[in-house]
């Protein structure tokens, strides 16, 4: 995890993963700049799937064993089944044979579910989209506004307030939080009336149509403010900081002393200038709300990929730990190198605009 | 913010937002309103691993399977003793090799006939195929043949007198149905309304979420009182017994003690608190050996020593135990791995052969024994080579073993032996504790069926690991000639008191030799909202277990009042409504938030 | 030499000025004061016979009582006894845990940065994999292939923090190496581990203390998450206290001595080095100085 730091600005529109060489102007440096993006991400893919493959095969125990659990096999059978895991082969042949299968979409097969990891992941990958991606809109949204706030009332009481909640709700425990939101709102305490359901996404008597997006947002509610709460601050603190380092530049003086009033000068100047590094950072540190996204699933049984990959560690399943961590990986991989391009395509300065 | 802000944000709402249709295309399923209708919800910390009875092994699962199928018998409400259900009656032959049963003429759900050849197919798939065998291939190991002689007539042929055929755990599936499955292996079941022909039928079932059950209207002893049973899942037990105050759901099986406490002081909760299936026990590393005598694991040499095992017996205070670890919902053993529920075969130790908690006791025995305590008040071994310094092995994720380790070190440390507790997950605990005995003491407990067979099968020599050291089932690595002697006898007795009293005899022997030693009977705790669910019989009547037994007598009794008319029907109330609006509102204010930026944002561009 | 010394102590006592003058950071130092202090007197005015559960007199899950001013847990011990000595476990896990991080980014972010070319590149491109890795997730699978112990969650915490200190070491030193004494050193014969550890890392030395600051915060999150998720130290941390208090049903049956002092504990402690670390970069990093 991250600190929130106001290091990381200076870092700011060069923290993007890979090196970042020179500003590339013209519509065909942006294909190469996309294409070396693209070749970063595919060998950091690479990495994960090496890293998945050594990782796991340096438990303990036998793989054949541990399918079969409690239930007695003889010698043949545990035979037959190493054979039909490829237990027998050469550590190599194994990976070779890892990476084909993970090509391919295969990700083995549950110990707990008997059924293939892909496929299950593919069932909880939903509920995990709704989750980060609405967490990660109201975040982004509430930080970059009460970043701006702040840095604009630099040293004011405001700042002080807003950097303060945000800097202690930010050294929550996300877990904790949860727990407690999850007493307070669901079952409540005292006068709070429990108005917030205990558990998953939906009920068995959901609604259908339109009423059946209000019946899961209810249920998001929690979830989505417990997850909000922990990561919100860092994109305010990077806001605030990269906001007072273009509130230091000579333009904005220039600004204002020309008269224009302080908001069209924060609206028009400041703001959009300060938001490009801090964006760059938002993906960047995806990942953190990715794994905030594996407490709170476990807190309030929601049913998505970080539930899954937590009921994983508990059992250990460790093909659907393989799986679940590889695509968690991937995923945030994906999405930093997404950001990265679009980065270079919107920002004024170095784009093809 | 600013236009590649909005563009940002927009992006993440839309994807999130595209991310529900997905979902809310698997709840496309008919739903009918919840007025009038007498609805069970019960809650379960655990979910569905499989809705296809050869793979399933998760509780929740074979309970929701027992519901959905008949077995071919099932135990007696009263006494637990096999009693019909599918097979209206049987007979044994002579050798004790042939059972015959008659099959009831009843009929699936969807209006097939059952018979005989429905339960043939099932138990021959098993026996014939691999992919089948992952939740009940052991209980058919026997089998010699299967057949039906005639649509009422099944025929089971076994190689050894096998006294457990009446209890076999196998639900007879449809064969219609069934016969067309390819690979059973990778079929998931998931086709609704399932065809079934027990007292529910499932109708659909929300992975990880939820399965709900309608009352089979065609079950041949009447169809149940109600008209549906949801079985919820929850992940965190604390939400669960949060959603039973609540209302969310009607009833929770398998508590554990602080979640059981805190439902106190409820008045429309009813708190289950009554015998369990299960022993609580430890492991006594007693000289681990393959099946074929060789040595093996690194077993505490002490350990081999009946008398040292004998001392750890009297350090144990089971009765602070209990109170501590199990916040006393739990029974003290005084006997063996057989818990008191099943009183037909349960055995107690009384007078000499009782081992009570007492320290003074264990020191006088080891000392006698010329275990002599160092400077450090550990002991070493008589010829001084090694000291009493042993490893306990526990699961990790279970605050319970956690806690009963913290016990033992104290108790063993008064007695000079030092203790450090080794966590390993499960696969790794089995592997150690089960094949290659890398244990000294290790916690382990067994859920005991009402036919004891297969636990006490889990201490006989045969059970020991292969050469090869790969595991057979042990429990203990105990090999003794009398026990074996006795397991024998038993097996092949018929006559239910005989093979009581021989049952008996084995436990004693397990108690004395201790290569186990039973610490207590955990209880099977429960809760139920006596608002909704009006009445329920537990199994066995007397003071029995809803949820989680075996059978499915306590949900067919299930009696509940009607869900209540109106507009917040289905456990909503005002409350909901509010939150339903207030998610509405955190959900909608931030993509309008956005959409005002971003036209705004536009209007700028404009300029 | 003595010049040297007044030197030092000149600049020492410039950077408790500008210190000072961070307010936040001084109520951060405070905390940090007390939580160490704390922690470091503990042994020597209670007994630790207090922790173990056959020695524990207290009711079980009593509430705060003139004899347990914070009540007691499931098995009767004392609250307040439980987090004083909790207190020792997850700061010595957050300092090593932090230290291990500082290590591993401070060499790879100095190497990174000195050497040019192929070595550099391989360095970075391993930095970016840990930085945008979920770390949770894979300190998450390392605890759970390591198994438990004090030394796992260490390495597990530590071996996934690392990557934005090397990152901001290796921007520091591009930096340092810029300047014209350091090229002078170079051209006067300095090799390699002279420039490194004269040069580079006396100056990279104040950022890598504000940063490790930072990182001692979030180590001492993480590790009470990997103990709520399964993955414990064996020893009562605030962490495994949070873990307690869930597994034996305080929060449904009220205990609210059992689940808030320890959270309040964490979220003090974390706050407190989080504050401390801000203030260091706002001391010590020129640019945020606006010396550039």
């Amino acid at each position: 995890m991250a600190a929130p730091t106001e290091i990381e600005p200076a870092a700011g529109p060069a923290a993007g993963p890979g090196e970042r060489g020179g500003p590339p102007g013209a519509r065909r440096g942006l294909l190469r700049y996309a294409l070396a993006k693209l070749g970063g991400a595919l060998l950091s893919v690479g990495m994960v799937v090496v890293a998945t493959f050594f990782l796991f095969r340096l438990i303990p125990g036998d793989p054949a064993v541990a399918y079969t659990r409690d239930v007695p096999l003889t010698p043949d059978q545990l035979d037959l089944l190493r054979r039909q895991m490829g237990l027998d082969r050469p550590l190599p042949e194994q990976f070779l044979d890892f990476v084909l299968r993970a090509l391919r979409g295969d990700l083995g097969t549950s110990y707990e579910y008997r059924r293939p990891v892909a496929e299950l992941i593919g069932e909880r990958l939903g509920p995990t989209l709704l989750l980060v991606g609405t967490g990660l809109v109201v975040a982004v949204t509430l930080g970059l506004w009460q970043g701006t706030r702040a840095a604009w009332n630099h040293g004011g009481r405001l700042d002080r307030f807003s950097t303060g909640i945000s800097l202690t709700l930010w050294s929550v425990p996300t877990f904790w939080l949860g727990l407690l939101l999850l007493m307070v709102f669901a079952a409540g305490v005292g006068p709070v009336p429990g108005i917030f359901p205990t558990r998953g996404m939906e009920d068995v008597d959901a609604p259908d149509g339109p009423l059946y997006l209000l019946h899961v947002a209810h249920h998001l509610v929690l979830p989505c403010v417990t997850l909000v709460a922990v990561v919100y601050a860092q994109y305010l603190v990077v806001m605030r900081s990269s906001l007072l380092d273009e509130i230091g530049q000579d333009y904005v003086t220039t600004a204002r002393a020309k008269g224009l009033r302080d908001a069209e000068v924060r609206r028009r100047h400041a703001v959009p200038n300060a938001l490009l590094p801090t964006v760059t950072l938002v993906f960047l540190h995806i990942g953190l709300v990715v794994q905030g996204a594996v407490t709170t699933e476990t807190v309030y049984s929601w049913p998505g990929l970080g539930l899954l990959f937590y009921e994983a560690i508990k059992g250990p399943d460790f093909a659907v730990m393989q799986g679940t961590f590889m695509v968690l990986c991937v995923a945030v991989i994906v999405m930093n190198t997404l950001a990265d391009v679009l980065y270079h395509v919107l920002d004024p300065r170095v784009g093809s605009a | 913010m600013t236009r590649l802000g909005a563009r940002l944000a927009a992006l993440g709402l839309a994807l999130s937002l595209a991310a529900l249709p997905a979902t809310s295309a698997q709840a496309q399923v008919l739903r009918e309103p919840a007025e009038g209708k007498r609805i069970v919800r019960l809650g379960a910390i655990q979910a569905i691993d499989s809705m296809n009875p050869f793979l399933a092994v998760r509780v929740v699962s074979t309970s929701v399977h027992r519901w959905m199928y008949a077995y071919l018998t099932t135990p007696d409400s009263k006494t637990l003793a096999p009693s019909p259900d599918l097979a209206e009656s049987w007979e044994t032959s002579a050798d004790k090799l042939t059972w015959t049963f008659k099959i009831r003429d009843t009929k699936w759900s969807d209006g097939a006939p059952v018979t005989a050849h429905d339960a043939a197919w099932t138990l021959n798939k098993i026996m014939t195929d691999d992919g089948a065998k992952t939740a009940n291939g052991p209980a058919v190991e026997n089998f010699a043949s299967v057949t039906a002689s005639d649509d009422r007539t099944l025929v089971i042929t076994t190689r050894k007198p096998q006294a457990s055929m009446l209890e076999l755990p196998i639900p007879i599936m449809p064969r219609h149905v069934w016969e067309k499955v390819g690979d059973i292996a990778g079929f998931e079941a998931e086709q609704y309304p399932a065809v079934g022909n027990g007292p529910y039928i499932a109708v659909e079932h929300k992975k990880n979420a939820y399965v709900k059950l309608k009352a089979n209207p065609g079950y041949w002893r009447g169809a149940p009182k109600i008209d549906e049973l949801h079985v919820i899942f929850y992940e965190n037990p604390e939400a669960a017994n949060v959603g039973l105050k609540k209302g969310d759901i009607d009833w929770i099986g398998r508590l554990a003690g602080p979640h059981f406490e805190a439902l106190a002081g409820d008045p429309d909760i009813v708190q289950w608190n009554t015998q369990g299936r299960r022993a609580s026990y430890l492991q006594l590393n007693p000289g681990a050996a393959t099946a074929d005598g060789e040595e093996i694991g690194d077993g505490h040499p002490a350990l081999k020593d009946p008398k040292v095992r004998q001392a750890i017996h009297h350090a144990i205070d089971k009765q602070a135990l209990v109170e501590q670890v199990q916040n006393g919902l739990a029974v003290p053993a005084d006997g063996s791995i057989v818990p008191p529920m099943y009183k037909d075969f349960f055995w107690q130790a009384e007078g000499d052969v009782r081992v009570a908690f007492d320290p003074a006791r264990a020191n006088e025995i080891l000392d006698d024994a010329g275990y002599r305590k160092g400077a450090d008040g550990i002991r070493t071994m008589p010829d001084g080579n090694r000291k009493l310094e042993m490893r306990f092995s526990i699961h990790t994720e279970d605050p319970v073993e956690d806690k009963l380790a913290q016990f033992l070190t104290g108790w063993l440390k008064d007695i000079g032996i030092g203790l450090t507790t080794r966590k390993l997950d499960s696969n790794k605990f089995t592997e150690e504790t089960g094949s290659t005995a890398l244990y000294d003491i290790a916690i382990s407990g067994w859920s005991v069926n009402p036919d004891p067979e297969e636990v006490f099968a889990t201490h006989l020599c045969s059970r020991r690991p292969t050469a090869a050291g790969e595991g057979g089932g042990t429990e203990s690595f105990y090999c003794d000639e009398e026990y074996e002697r006795l397991y024998q006898a038993q097996l092949v007795e018929l006559d239910r008191a005989k093979r009581a009293e021989l049952i008996r005899r084995m436990q004693q022997k397990l108690y004395t030799d201790a290569p186990v030693i039973a610490l207590y009977y955990p209880n099977n705790l429960e809760g139920y909202r006596s608002d909704r669910i009006t009445s329920i019989t537990p199994i066995p009547e007397d003071k029995g277990i809803l949820y989680g037994g075996s059978g499915y007598w306590p949900v067919y009794s299930l009696q509940a009042v009607a869900t209540p008319a109106g507009p917040a029907a289905g456990g909503s109330s005002a409350g909901a409504v509010i939150g339903i609006v207030a998610g509405a509102v955190v959900v909608l204010g931030a993509g309008g938030y956005l959409l005002a930026r971003r036209r705004r944002a536009a209007a700028d561009d404009r300029e | 030499m003595s010049e040297a010394t007044a030197r030092r102590r000149g600049a020492l006592a410039r950077f408790w000025r500008d210190y000072r003058a961070q307010r936040a950071g001084l109520y951060g130092a405070a905390i940090l004061a007390a939580a160490v202090l704390a922690a470091l007197v503990t042994p020597l005015v209670t007994d630790p016979a207090g922790l173990d559960v056959t020695r524990a007199t207290g009711e079980k899950m009593a509430p705060p009582s003139p004899e347990f001013p914070l009540g007691t847990d499931e098995s009767g011990r004392s609250i307040l006894l439980t987090i004083l000595w909790g207190s020792r476990v997850s700061l010595l896990i957050g300092f090593l845990s932090a230290l291990l991080s500082m290590v591993i980014g401070t060499v790879v972010g100095i190497t990174a940065g000195h050497f040019r070319g192929w070595p550099s590149a391989v360095l970075m491109r391993i930095t970016d994999w840990f930085l945008v890795l979920p770390s949770l997730v894979l300190a998450l699978v390392l605890a759970a292939i390591l198994g438990g112990g004090t030394s796992t969650i260490v390495l597990a915490i530590g071996v996934t923090s690392w990557a934005s200190t090397a990152r901001l070491i290796r921007a520091q030193t591009l930096a340092v190496e810029a300047r014209p004494y350091v090229e002078r050193s170079r051209v006067l014969g300095g090799g390699h581990w002279h420039v490194m550890t004269r040069h580079v890392l006396p100056n990279v030395a104040p950022l890598v203390l504000a940063n490790t600051t930072l990182t001692v915060a979030s180590a001492i999150v993480t590790e009470s998450t990997l103990a709520f998720l399964g993955a414990d130290s064996g020893q009562a941390s605030w962490g495994s206290m949070l873990r307690g208090s869930y597994d034996w049903g305080a929060v449904t049956s009220g205990a609210w001595w059992y689940v808030l002092p320890p959270g309040l504990c964490i979220v003090a402690v974390v706050l407190a080095f989080t504050l401390c670390g801000r203030a260091l970069e706002a001391v010590l990093n020129p640019r945020l100085r606006g010396v550039s």
